[in-house]
């Protein structure tokens, strides 16, 4: 029961942090309220018993993305111009709709489907060793190659991002 | 007792958010932040499956793990073209850049 | 030697390639090698000749041939077959090439492309060899293509002048609408016998193979290619603008073998004709309306070779008539004798041209007979053949011509005959006075003009002394002196062989429309005087006019062409201009390019714009999915 309270206190409170990135009108709002969805999306994962997820969450997304983002932030600043710009494109009121559209569609795919293997159960705990199991046996590969494309994406960041002679 | 459902509609709301921040701003790294919401929502979706569905193999949670490091490398290359973007033409709104046309 | 007569069609064709190939380069341009070659050609008919006779009776028709290809069941063989026919024709063409080869080497002398006229000579005698030695109706076909293709190179000779390629065009085009009546003809014997071969197709019809309809409209397809190369009605107009061509061409080409063709044809399918209904008086109307036609724009004419080309067409209606009227022998037998002394006109034609230096107007010719007393001799000799003298060759073919019509179709179309019989007496009296008798009427050119060599006036010679004699063929004692089972009729025949016999009512008769016709022509025209013929011009000049102008039969053509072809032609292009160029290629075009030019607008080059459409996407995917997969 107490788990329930707390389950949807932190979903309310995800929804409305997850709102507050989109709707903030200044950018740097938009990425404290990231931080804390971020934040409340591990906290989703302890409640599903998978705490590694919820670790990794909070290393890389709460600690190096954000960073990254903060960062750019930062090297992106504008010079402060007399009119405030608007942060809203003109397409905004269908993109609006189109999202109300689509989580309208999820929502109902969610609730009408009759999930194969649910028992209408709680969730079960998944232990670090079978995770580990699983990554270096039967998904080696792709583990492998992820690192490669993580490599590779790295130093294409570094060579799109240098500062070139003459800029 | 949290039944799944709860889980898969609170990560359809994220995700719909985060779409409607792609396509509504016009901040280019706030449209990054938008991708972020969208990939959390989807990592927390593949949790759920595994947690209730299949926690023998843990495929769903294997699957996380890729996308919290593909997002990882995403969000890099992605905010280096954002300030090459900058760079370039002095701004960061997505609206802003439309050279790519006929 | 008889089963290799095809030696006959290769050894010319040898020569045409060596000399298109090397003529230039050898000693006087390879004349000698085409005059060697014409007499091994007429040496080696003898051959054929004296293995032919030898054989017997028994032995007709010699067949020789050999499988072609194979497909399927169907087998194609490709070979000779000689017969009567045949080797009236072989002596035909191989007599009349020799004289012409030789005639040409003086006639040709120092004209342009000198190597190229006699190298296309020798192709023409090779493919008129093959058309009728042919045992079967394709390699006929092809053989016939190749003469008309020979016709065309030699009438525009001289492509510098406009008019010659107007000439060859018209020849080769007109002929050509003849051929694919031809073409058609034969593919649907083929259709009704699987066979080309031309015996094999005989016996399939006299078995009743093809029912009467069909077999009637077969017959007047194949007389479509008949007549278009035989210049018959009303595909006659390009005989008379052939004469552009060099005059010896004129001779063999088109006065003695290839425009025979399609009298050929019809004799080596008149069994079939007679079966086929009507089509034998078909045949007879086609002869009886060219003889009587041409006869009649003959008087009108003013140059030599334009009044011998109407003859010709004249001629060839008397041989359509004959065959109509069922008597190949007769038919053949003016063939025969008309080819030499058509030849010996159309040369002496030609050494006036040379003697006079290329004047060929009657207007400006004239009492030649002193400065060229052996032309003009052998060209009496040729006229009087041609009208029609006791006992010259032209009087017996001409008399065996009366009576088969007069046998075969009934006293109206004798009649007719006869009156096209006077006409040819007409003009070439009017001809022959007008040319080399009377006063000169261009006193210059009649003061230049002189005799050409010994090797012009030779094959004159040996012509003339041919139109005298080869009439007597029809004797039965004269053939069987060489060797013949008898008389001509004897030799060529249909159904029986049949003796000749003078019929001395019928000479008088022939006699009296020599000379109604000679001596018509004498008094319009005798001592050069031209006032008799003046008065009737002009008293009814609109009649002399239409005479004059051919009945209007170019014009026809050429209002036919200029309006209906045209105009259908100027549809035609109008439709591919307008429906299929602008509104089906160019409209495609226009049309894909404008649609680009608006839709482009869809490409704002914005990402959101995109990322808007692929999250709209999605959303509607999944609707539509869930729509219809439920």
């Amino acid at each position: 029961m107490t788990t329930e309270i707390l389950w949807w206190f932190f979903a309310v409170a995800i929804v409305a942090v997850s709102a507050g990135v989109v709707f903030a009108r200044t950018v740097i709002h938009s990425a404290i309220f990231l931080i804390l969805s971020l934040a409340g999306v591990g906290a989703m994962y302890l409640f599903l018993t998978i705490e590694f997820i919820a670790l990794v969450q909070f290393l890389i997304y709460g600690g190096a993305v954000t960073v990254l983002i903060l960062l750019a932030l930062m090297l992106t600043r504008m010079a402060a111009s007399g009119e405030p710009e608007p942060t809203t494109g003109v397409q905004a009121p269908f993109g609006a709709l189109v999202a109300l559209g689509l989580m309208a569609t999820l929502i109902g795919v969610a609730v009408s489907t009759a999930w194969p293997g649910d028992l209408g159960g709680s969730p079960v705990a998944v232990s670090i060793e079978t995770i580990g199991e699983q990554l270096f046996q039967n998904y080696g590969a792709p583990f492998i190659i992820t690192a490669a494309l993580l490599l590779v994406a790295f130093i294409g960041a570094i060579v799109i991002a240098r500062q070139e002679d003459g800029d | 007792m949290v039944p799944m459902e709860n889980y898969l509609v609170l990560s359809g709301i994220l995700f719909s958010l985060g779409v409607y921040g792609v396509l509504a701003r016009r901040n280019a790294v706030l449209v990054l932040m938008s991708v972020e919401l969208m990939l959390n929502a989807v990592s927390l979706n593949f949790v759920a499956f595994a947690a209730y569905l299949d926690p023998s193999k843990a495929t769903g949670i294997v699957f996380a793990v890729f996308v919290i490091a593909v997002a990882a490398a995403e969000v890099g290359l992605a905010l280096a073209i954002v300030i090459r973007l900058f760079r370039n033409r002095s701004t960061a709104n997505v609206d802003e850049a439309a050279t790519m046309r006929w | 030697m008889a089963e290799h007569a095809w030696i006959l069609a290769a050894v010319p064709g040898i020569a045409f390639i060596a000399m298109a190939a090397a003529g230039r380069k050898l000693p006087r341009q390879g004349d000698w090698l085409a005059v060697l070659c014409a007499t091994a050609v007429f040496a080696l008919f003898f051959a054929v000749l004296a293995s032919f006779l030898g054989l017997g009776e028994n032995a007709w028709p010699v067949l020789n041939s050999i499988e072609w290809t194979a497909i399927g069941d169907f087998h194609l063989n490709m070979g000779i077959a000689v017969d009567p026919i045949t080797i009236v024709m072989l002596a035909v063409i191989t007599t009349v090439a020799l004289m012409v080869n030789v005639f040409s080497v003086g006639y040709m002398k120092g004209e342009p492309r000198y190597w190229w006229y006699f190298a296309v000579l020798q192709l023409f005698v090779a493919s008129m060899l093959m058309l009728v030695l042919a045992d079967n109706l394709l390699l006929l076909y092809v053989a016939w293509e190749l003469v008309g293709l020979s016709s065309f190179l030699l009438i525009g000779h001289y492509w510098e002048r406009r008019s010659a390629v107007e000439a060859a065009k018209k020849a080769f085009i007109t002929t050509r609408v003849g051929d694919v009546g031809l073409l058609i003809g034969i593919i649907l014997f083929w259709d009704a016998t699987g066979t080309f071969n031309i015996l094999e197709i005989i016996h399939y019809v006299e078995a009743g193979a093809i029912g009467d309809t069909r077999l009637f409209v077969t017959m007047m397809f194949i007389l479509l290619g008949a007549m278009g190369k035989s210049a018959q009605l009303p595909f006659h107009v390009w005989l008379p603008d052939a004469m552009e061509g060099p005059t010896p061409v004129s001779a063999l080409i088109h006065a003695a073998t290839m425009v025979v063709a399609g009298v050929y044809l019809v004799a080596r399918l008149l069994p079939v004709f007679e079966l086929a209904g009507d089509a034998l008086l078909v045949v007879t109307m086609v002869g009886l309306f060219t003889a009587l036609f041409s006869g009649v724009v003959a008087f009108a004419q003013t140059d030599i070779k334009k009044v011998l080309a109407y003859s010709t067409v004249s001629q060839l209606g008397f041989m359509f008539v004959a065959l109509g009227a069922g008597f190949v022998g007769a038919g053949m037998f003016h063939l025969f004798t008309h080819a030499f002394f058509k030849a010996l006109l159309f040369l002496g034609a030609g050494a006036v041209i040379i003697g006079a230096h290329h004047h060929q107007e009657m207007g400006q010719l004239g009492g030649l007979w002193r400065k060229m007393p052996i032309t003009a001799a052998t060209f009496l000799i040729g006229s009087l053949a041609l009208a029609g003298l006791f006992p010259l060759a032209g009087f017996w073919s001409k008399d065996e011509i009366l009576h088969a019509v007069d046998y075969g179709r009934g006293s109206w179309a004798f009649l007719l005959i006869s009156l096209a019989a006077i006409m040819t007496a007409f003009y070439t009296a009017r001809l022959f006075i007008r040319t080399f008798l009377g006063k000169p009427q261009d006193a210059e050119v009649a003061s230049h003009a002189s005799e050409p060599g010994f090797i012009m006036t030779g094959p004159l010679v040996f012509l003339a002394f041919l139109s005298i004699v080869a009439g007597f063929f029809i004797f039965g004692g004269f053939g069987s002196a060489f060797g013949f089972p008898g008389g001509f009729s004897e030799f060529v025949f249909l159904h029986h062989p049949e003796v000749f016999h003078v019929d001395w009512g019928l000479v008088g008769l022939s006699t009296a429309l020599f000379v109604i016709g000679t001596f018509g022509g004498a008094w319009f025209y005798w001592n050069g005087r031209l006032d008799r013929a003046t008065v009737i011009a002009e008293w009814q000049p609109k009649v002399y006019e239409m005479v004059q102008r051919k009945f209007y039969f170019d014009d026809l053509y050429q209002f036919f062409i200029d309006r209906v072809v045209l105009g259908f032609s100027y549809l035609v292009s109008w439709f591919d201009r307008f429906a299929v160029n602008d509104t089906g290629v160019d409209g495609s075009a226009t049309l894909t390019g404008y649609a680009g030019f608006l839709l482009k607008h869809l490409q704002t080059g914005r990402v959101p714009n995109y990322a808007m459409a692929i999250a709209a996407g999605v959303v509607a995917l999944t609707l539509i999915s869930l729509a219809v997969g439920s």
